[in-house]
């Protein structure tokens, strides 16, 4: 399902590895234990129920890489869904020109968050926490709560519905996001930079990078992200509604750092998103096909979260435990 | 826990080394030579799984599909968000269930899930709150707004031995549903109790405060009042404080719609006769044997009446199954009730 990793440095591939690891077993675990888990089919709804919250872990990345956070995607996805809604129902507006229109209030949204958190200097956590509730109460209060949009053409529904070529129209969509954000943070300088603001705000900007562009860039690209997840949410769904969406922020910060991304910055890596993607979504679908408890699926992430990490951490403190009994003697001469 | 996992362990096995290919087509497709009555696998789906009105739906959900010898999974959201339930729905379509059972929390968009459903084979029913109609084959309808508005004023007018004046507390003056029960409340006085009279219809915009600022207000406007009846869940409760604080408990009468839980107190104090709805427990044990009916081939549209287990005949309607008429809770059943 992912894309070969070659050309990696091999300190970077160490937690991805284990998180594979941890992902095949995962499948080989609930293909024994679930019915028609490891189907064709069921490969291909998982990849249409985990799309959207994958296209927010994906734009979470390279925010979390500069240290940041961003807790509003999922509401704008809910005000964007409603929004695209209004255009084409009561605006009128066809599909194609709805849809960027609300990829472009998206931009404005995502625009919001980075003019606070960059150029007012506010810390991300508290501006992404205020527009999580300001978009949602926005997206709440244009429908007041009760107005939904249905009765989308087909041709729409087949975006989030239908297959092409075989796979998951939406897969399309998300192959797409992925390479654009693959390239993005570990083929440019851009990738480089966020890696660099997240290290050390300080030292960047001394290094002579632009600190305010560099994050507003990624807190816009994470509005664009959410609008586009946001059409995708209601094709898939075929309505849209105010409560689109909820918690999904949670889910795409669980998945980046599941995928080795540093919370606070600096270190992480788009594959590690995908496979922390990957491992929650399998648990999820997992759980249900064993007919298990869908509360189990909740109380697993969290499992998985701290088995993951551990166990990308053991071998580092291992390994410096080592180097301490190694040189015991030079511990005691320094006093 | 043990147990359960082993027998789904053994029962995996037995079907991963027969037919992992032809997994892809599950349906009801009893192709294969049933040698009995064929077990199936019924999906029950609650709007929300903590919730306690549900809880109670689904335990009578499972003594039917006990009593049927069906496997039953009860699965439903615990967060909210709304496409949790489609995503249930779709992870039982590649699960292979004969047939799903669900309370729908949006109605358009859980209809597309359950369409795709229908298109595998698999049969669907709805209750208490109904999909779209192309979406399913029936509906279990809990209750008419006609049988909730004749079932609160038949208990009004049992309460007051069919004469006197009372008054009704509504949630809103213009809800649709609020409109349709006091449409029928009315219907039903002047057909049948033309003693009785209504002194007074006010709003308590669905607050229990104002259900009893505007009870003590009518308590006093109208001396002669004999009972009080709420058209709104949080009108009962409300009425009941009034009434016990101007100490007319037992002199006015308090009836109206409402859960067992919320109104077990005051239903105790007698300052609550009985609240009105439907037993919950009846409507999940319904559901399933509709469900399993469908499937089965037992329930076709057009057919007018329907026998499920102990409970006896069911009305067909179209295409809604009736549960009948409302129950009443009252002091001597209601502590049997949880939700």
């Amino acid at each position: 399902m992912n894309t070969d990793k070659h050309g990696l440095k091999k300190n970077l591939l160490r937690h991805e590895t284990i998180l594979f690891v941890v992902l095949v077993a995962e499948w080989l675990f609930f293909d024994v234990i679930g019915h028609n888990f490891g189907t064709y089919d069921n490969t291909c709804d998982i990849l249409r129920h985990y799309c959207e919250i994958g296209l927010l872990a994906l734009a979470m990345t390279p925010i979390i890489l500069t240290g940041g956070i961003d807790l509003s995607v999922a509401s704008l996805l809910g005000l964007c869904a409603i929004l695209f809604g209004k255009f084409w129902r009561d605006a009128g507006m066809p599909i194609p020109l709805a849809a960027a229109c609300t990829i472009g209030v998206g931009a404005l949204a995502g625009g919001l968050n980075a003019t606070l958190i960059s150029w007012l200097r506010l810390p991300p956590l508290i501006v992404t926490l205020g527009t999580y509730s300001l978009f949602r109460g926005l997206a709440e209060a244009i429908t007041h709560g009760v107005d939904t949009f249905t009765d989308f053409p087909n041709s729409f529904l087949f975006l989030g519905q239908e297959r092409w070529l075989g796979i998951p129209a939406q897969a399309f969509v998300f192959i797409i996001a992925t390479i654009f954000f693959w390239l993005l943070v570990h083929r440019t300088t851009f990738g480089r930079s966020f890696r660099a603001i997240g290290f050390s705000p300080e030292g960047a900007h001394y290094a002579g990078i632009p600190l305010g562009r560099r994050v507003a860039m990624v807190y816009v690209l994470a509005g664009v992200v959410s609008a586009i997840a946001a059409i995708i949410y209601t094709a898939r769904l075929g309505q849209a509604k105010a409560d689109a969406g909820t918690g999904y922020e949670l889910f795409a910060i669980t998945a980046v750092v599941l995928g080795g991304t540093s919370i606070f910055g600096g270190v992480g890596s788009i594959h590690g998103t995908l496979l922390g993607v990957a491992a929650i979504a399998v648990l999820h679908s997992g759980i249900a096909h064993a007919v298990l408890p869908g509360e189990m699926a909740g109380m697993l992430t969290g499992l998985l979260l701290i088995l993951a990490l551990a166990g990308s951490i053991l071998p580092k403190m291992i390994s410096g435990l080592r180097a301490r009994k190694s040189a015991p003697r030079l511990a005691k001469q320094i006093p | 826990m043990k147990k359960t996992f082993s027998l789904l362990l053994a029962m995996t096995v037995a079907v991963f080394s027969g037919c992992k290919q032809s997994a892809e087509t599950p349906s009801g497709g009893n192709n294969t030579p049933a040698p009995a009555a064929k077990q199936l696998t019924i999906g029950f789906l609650p709007k929300s799984k903590g919730n306690a009105y549900f809880v109670s739906c689904a335990k009578g959900a499972q003594r039917a599909a006990d009593e049927l010898g069906d496997k039953l999974i009860v699965d439903g959201p615990t967060d909210p968000d709304p496409a949790r339930q489609n995503e249930i729905v779709e992870n039982w379509i590649t699960l292979g269930v004969d047939v799903i059972a669900a309370s729908c929390e949006n109605k358009e968009g859980i209809s597309t899930a359950l369409r795709k459903a229908q298109a595998k084979g698999i049969k669907v029913v709805t209750y208490d709150a109904d999909a779209l109609p192309d979406a399913r084959s029936f509906f279990v309808n809990q209750a008419t707004s006609q049988g909730i508005g004749y079932a609160l004023m038949d208990e009004a007018a049992r309460l007051c031995d069919t004469n006197g004046e009372f008054a009704v507390i509504t949630g809103s003056l213009t809800a649709g549903n609020q409109v349709a029960w006091r449409k029928y409340v009315e219907e039903r006085r002047a057909a049948a109790y033309s003693n009785m009279k209504c002194d007074a219809v006010e709003a308590c915009d669905d607050l229990k405060d104002k259900a009893q600022s505007e009870t003590t207000a009518l308590l006093s406007t109208y001396p002669n009042l004999k009972l009080i009846l709420s058209t709104t869940s949080l009108g009962v409760p409300g009425a009941a404080e009034a009434i016990k604080q101007a100490g007319k408990t037992g002199v006015v009468k308090n009836i109206g719609l409402g859960l067992p839980n919320e109104n077990k107190r005051y239903v105790h104090d007698g300052v609550t006769q009985g609240v009105i709805l439907w037993k919950t427990e009846d409507l999940g044990y319904l559901t399933v044997y509709a469900a399993d009916a469908v499937a089965k081939g037992a329930l076709k549209s057009g057919d007018k009446m329907f026998k499920a287990g102990s409970l006896g005949e069911f009305e067909i309607q179209g295409d809604n199954i009736m549960l009948g008429k409302p129950f009443t809770f009252n002091k001597d059943n209601i502590d049997q009730f949880d939700f």
